[in-house]
């Protein structure tokens, strides 16, 4: 027998740890995992390439499409990528509802995953509890959209329903429209509890304490976003840093451990930690907003057919950035004049980021944790796989590393570039 | 140890459950048989929860006041709006529809609307309740 | 023994298998629709179980290509076969052991332990990088639970001075110890009692078919029948341990407090005889409910060497100084 007694293990690309298709080599010694290998391309569905062939209005319902749990935030980057392309504002009305609807997502996204991790640790009962207590955000979001998922809200300067003055009150007179309040008063009750579970239960911190550490020098070197390094005390926040929306009006701090008196360790318990945190920072804004929402038109281009004609005459690149629940994710979209579809969409997800940190997370933990470590930075495959390269005919897959991608792409930029180089 | 979780465990064996019931209790061996039956009332089927105010239900088309400006197909995403030239009116195919609603917002003449109808599953998506034709 | 006690006891061994597979699938029920509805959830109906081994004996039996077949096949059927020979040497209820006299104690924690190998032994043959890590798993757990188990036994066989279970069966334990070992009676089972889970493969101690880790470990490649045999030797271990945990602290039966009386036939009371398997029934189903159930949904699954120092160390301490006291008051006091 050889001294390396390493073996190999696939997670992958179909398997119960992960919720879509994905795949992670592991070397293994034991239990103890000696190296971690991501191959991300499994979910690959060609969705920029689709909306190349559209007009920017048919793009946004695409858009959304990207993803089932950041549908509003693939629908905001893009529209607000193709209004910066075409010079269109949205008004204030459209950028608090906007905001609104980023918060109730943030609070969806958050609880889901903590129901998430607790399955991924074999604790089930909290898996029904936070997907229980999920129902209500969703029946919020039903009642102001009408889709539970897939929300179909947005629109190139403007949001499309308006949120109706029955369902929020300002004066916080119990007489008044409350289902806004209602429910955010739901999950400040309910929050305590979750508190209880998450971060006070022997079990769970059993699980979750000292491991998968990310430090704040890995997390700066790697580049991860959101509240995968937030937990590891780097202060990250697009909502604060770039204000897009409604954010620059409203007071907000960044969430990280230390805020709370816990160490900034970038385990995955400070990961649950700024999460749920995260989940009252939302309460909070959402009551900022509805305090501060102006009356006025919700759309700044109302006429549909009109808005088409000005994107086809537009001519220019745009950029959509947000802080997406998972962390910060970008649209680019540039229009050519005279053309009625995108002439480039590019879509880079807060995962594409965050998948590099699982490097230093995976090392050195047990099988065991897996599955949790591969959960705390709530990956989202379908968001992030934007290209895999197969030989059509042998259907071979590769795959560049740093040097090669920077090769090429200087390549293209003298081929692009040419003589004005 | 996990005192109070397992309390509010406890409790739970006795109240009422989250899950909305399906519509039956088991699933019938034949489900022809049993929605015959549902339409006799000889079995009882759990009522579907409430829908909420503004939902996007099956798409309604009004032919008669749609003057075939085709803006409808310009903006549906999965093209469940075709034109159909002979008779200047659009075909609707509920199963590719996406109930985006950007039809329902670009008409001039607000010829769509959303019905509060959701029980639109069916077999062969080319059937006749599952395409509209004017 | 003469030739009528031969016939009944051929009778009995015949039935008990039956009766061990129909208890073990309707307790399996049991503690899915108890632990659904503790989370909140309808659940399935209590005959879920039997439709599931109706239909994995129906489905086609996959071996996969680096499997070595005959031990592939052999496990799932030496793991069901395990438990129900035990069954015959456990007092069940109002019945004492059938085999009495043949075997004891220790036999049966010897045979507690063969379905766990049988299962590892089937993971490792079945050639999945998966059900390899799931069988050491197994092994490294049955390592680890062997020990607060025999504690117990021991303590139990020691206070009796015999490790026959009729003998031990027939008189509550607590009914021999003053106040200090009855102290060190609940150390000692409140040891056995965590170790039900992890004799039973269940959460916090399923790391061996953890889904989320392994997906499902040590059965990853096991399909139809074979599936459906290891999953009635689970639910037939479920109601050995259950057993053997009444038989070591609660042999009470009904008829100590209360006779029901009815019609007698050789020489039984039929209403004692029914009143005593309904209250055995239930005394089953209670140490299930507490030792499966509520655990299973108020504890996360640990890590397997977590799972391994919380037998090795604290469950073995607390099993020890149950002993201690048992002893201490026997001896010195």
């Amino acid at each position: 027998m050889s001294k390396d007694a390493t073996y190999e293990v696939p997670i992958g690309p179909i398997h119960p740890a992960l919720k879509e298709p994905f795949m992670v080599k592991f070397k293994l010694d034991g239990e103890t995992i000696v190296d971690a290998d991501p191959h991300p391309g499994m979910n690959h569905r060609g969705i920029e390439f689709m909306g190349m062939h559209r007009n920017p209005l048919k793009v946004i319902p695409l858009a959304e499409r990207i993803c089932g749990i950041c549908s509003i935030v693939h629908q905001h980057m893009y529209t607000t990528a193709v209004e910066h392309a075409a010079g269109i504002e949205p008004t204030n009305r459209a950028r608090y509802i906007r905001t609104i609807m980023c918060e109730l997502e943030r609070i969806h996204s958050h609880v889901l995953w903590a129901g998430v991790a607790a399955h991924e640790i074999g604790f089930d009962t909290h898996l029904h509890f936070t997907w229980k207590i999920r129902e209500k955000v969703m029946d919020l979001l039903e009642e102001i959209s009408g889709n539970r998922v897939n929300y179909s809200m947005w629109t190139v300067g403007g949001v499309r329903r308006d949120i109706p003055k029955k369902m929020y009150r300002r004066d916080f007179s119990p007489k008044m429209y409350p289902k806004i309040q209602n429910t955010l008063e739901y999950y400040e009750k309910l929050y305590g509890k979750l508190e209880d579970i998450f971060l006070g239960d022997p079990s769970i911190r059993l699980r979750t304490k000292n491991i998968g550490i990310l430090t704040e020098k890995e997390a700066l070197e790697l580049c991860g976003v959101g509240p995968t390094v937030r937990a590891s005390g780097v202060k990250k926040d697009v909502r604060i840093d770039q204000p897009y929306a409604a954010y620059g009006d409203l007071e907000l701090d960044y969430v990280i451990p230390s805020r709370y008196g816990y160490e900034n360790t970038g385990d995955v318990f400070s990961k649950t930690l700024v999460r749920l945190k995260e989940i009252l920072q939302s309460i909070d804004l959402i009551r900022q907003c509805v305090q501060k929402m102006p009356d006025e038109d919700i759309d700044s281009e109302p006429k549909k057919a009109a808005l088409l004609n000005k994107l086809k005459k537009a001519d220019g690149e745009g950029i959509g950035r947000i802080e997406a629940p998972r962390g910060e994710a970008l649209h680019y979209v540039r229009l050519k004049e005279g053309h009625e579809e995108l002439d480039n969409w590019k879509v880079r997800a807060s995962t594409y980021n965050n998948l590099a940190t699982y490097a230093p997370m995976f090392l050195g933990e047990q099988i065991a944790d897996i599955p949790i470590i591969a959960a705390c930075i709530d990956p989202c495959i379908g968001c992030m796989d934007r290209a895999e390269i197969v030989d059509i005919n042998t259907g071979e897959q590769t795959s560049y590393d740093h040097e090669e991608l920077h090769e090429m792409s200087v390549r293209k930029t003298r081929e692009i570039l040419g003589d004005k180089l | 140890m996990p005192t109070s979780t397992i309390f509010t465990l406890i409790k739970q064996l006795v109240t009422k459950k989250a899950t909305n019931p399906f519509p039956v209790k088991y699933t019938p061996k034949n489900m022809h048989a049993a929605a015959d039956l549902i339409e006799k009332g000889e079995l009882e089927i759990n009522p579907p929860i409430d829908i909420p105010s503004d939902f996007r239900g099956k798409l309604v088309y009004d032919k008669e006041c749609c003057i075939g400006c085709k803006l409808c197909t310009r903006v549906c995403p999965s093209e469940a709006l075709i034109f159909d030239a002979e008779k200047r009116k659009v075909k609707h195919y509920v199963a590719r529809c996406t109930f985006c609603g950007q039809c329902v917002n670009i008409c001039p003449k607000s010829c769509f609307e959303f019905s509060d109808e959701f029980l639109i599953a069916g077999i062969d998506k080319y059937s006749d309740e599952l395409v509209y034709e004017p | 023994m003469n030739l009528e006690e031969l016939i009944i006891s051929l009778f009995y061994v015949l039935i008990i298998p039956f009766i061990g597979i129909f208890l073990g699938l309707l307790y399996k029920g049991f503690d899915r629709k108890i632990t659904a509805m503790m989370q909140s959830r309808i659940g399935p109906p209590w005959r879920q179980p039997f439709r599931d081994i109706r239909k994995l004996f129906m489905k086609e039996t996959i071996i996969p290509d680096g499997a070595v077949p005959w031990l592939f096949n052999a496990a799932p059927v030496i793991a069901l076969i395990a438990p129900l020979i035990a069954l015959a040497y456990l007092p069940i209820g109002p019945l004492g052991p059938i085999m009495e006299g043949f075997g004891d104690l220790i036999l049966i924690l010897y045979l507690l332990a063969i379905p766990a190998v049988a299962m590892a032994v089937g993971g490792l043959s079945s050639g999945s990088p998966y059900a390899t890590v799931g069988a050491q798993r197994e092994l490294v757990l049955m390592m680890s639970y062997e020990f607060p188990l025999a504690i117990a036994a021991v303590t139990i066989a020691w206070r009796f001075e015999t490790f026959s279970l009729g003998v031990i069966s027939s008189t509550p334990v607590w009914w021999l110890v003053g106040p200090v070992g009855t102290l060190g009676l609940i150390l000692v089972a409140l040891a056995l009692f965590t170790v039900l889970p992890g004799e039973l493969s269940r959460v916090p101690f399923d790391q061996a078919e953890a889904e989320t880790e392994l997906a499902e470990g040590l059965f990853v490649e096991y399909s139809g029948r074979n599936l459906g045999l290891f999953y009635l030797a689970e639910a037939v271990k479920m109601v050995v341990v259950g057993t053997l945990m009444i038989a070591l602290f609660f042999p009470q039966n009904l008829t100590n407090w209360v006779t029901i009386g009815g019609p007698e036939i050789f020489g039984i009371i039929i209403g004692d005889l029914v009143g005593n398997v309904a209250f055995f029934l239930l005394k089953l189903l209670a140490v299930i409910f507490v030792s499966v159930s509520v655990v299973r949904v108020a504890v996360a699954r640990f890590q397997i060497d977590k799972a391994s120092y919380f037998y090795w160390v604290p469950m073995t301490l607390i099993g020890l100084l149950g002993t201690l006291l048992v002893w201490i008051e026997g001896v010195i006091l």
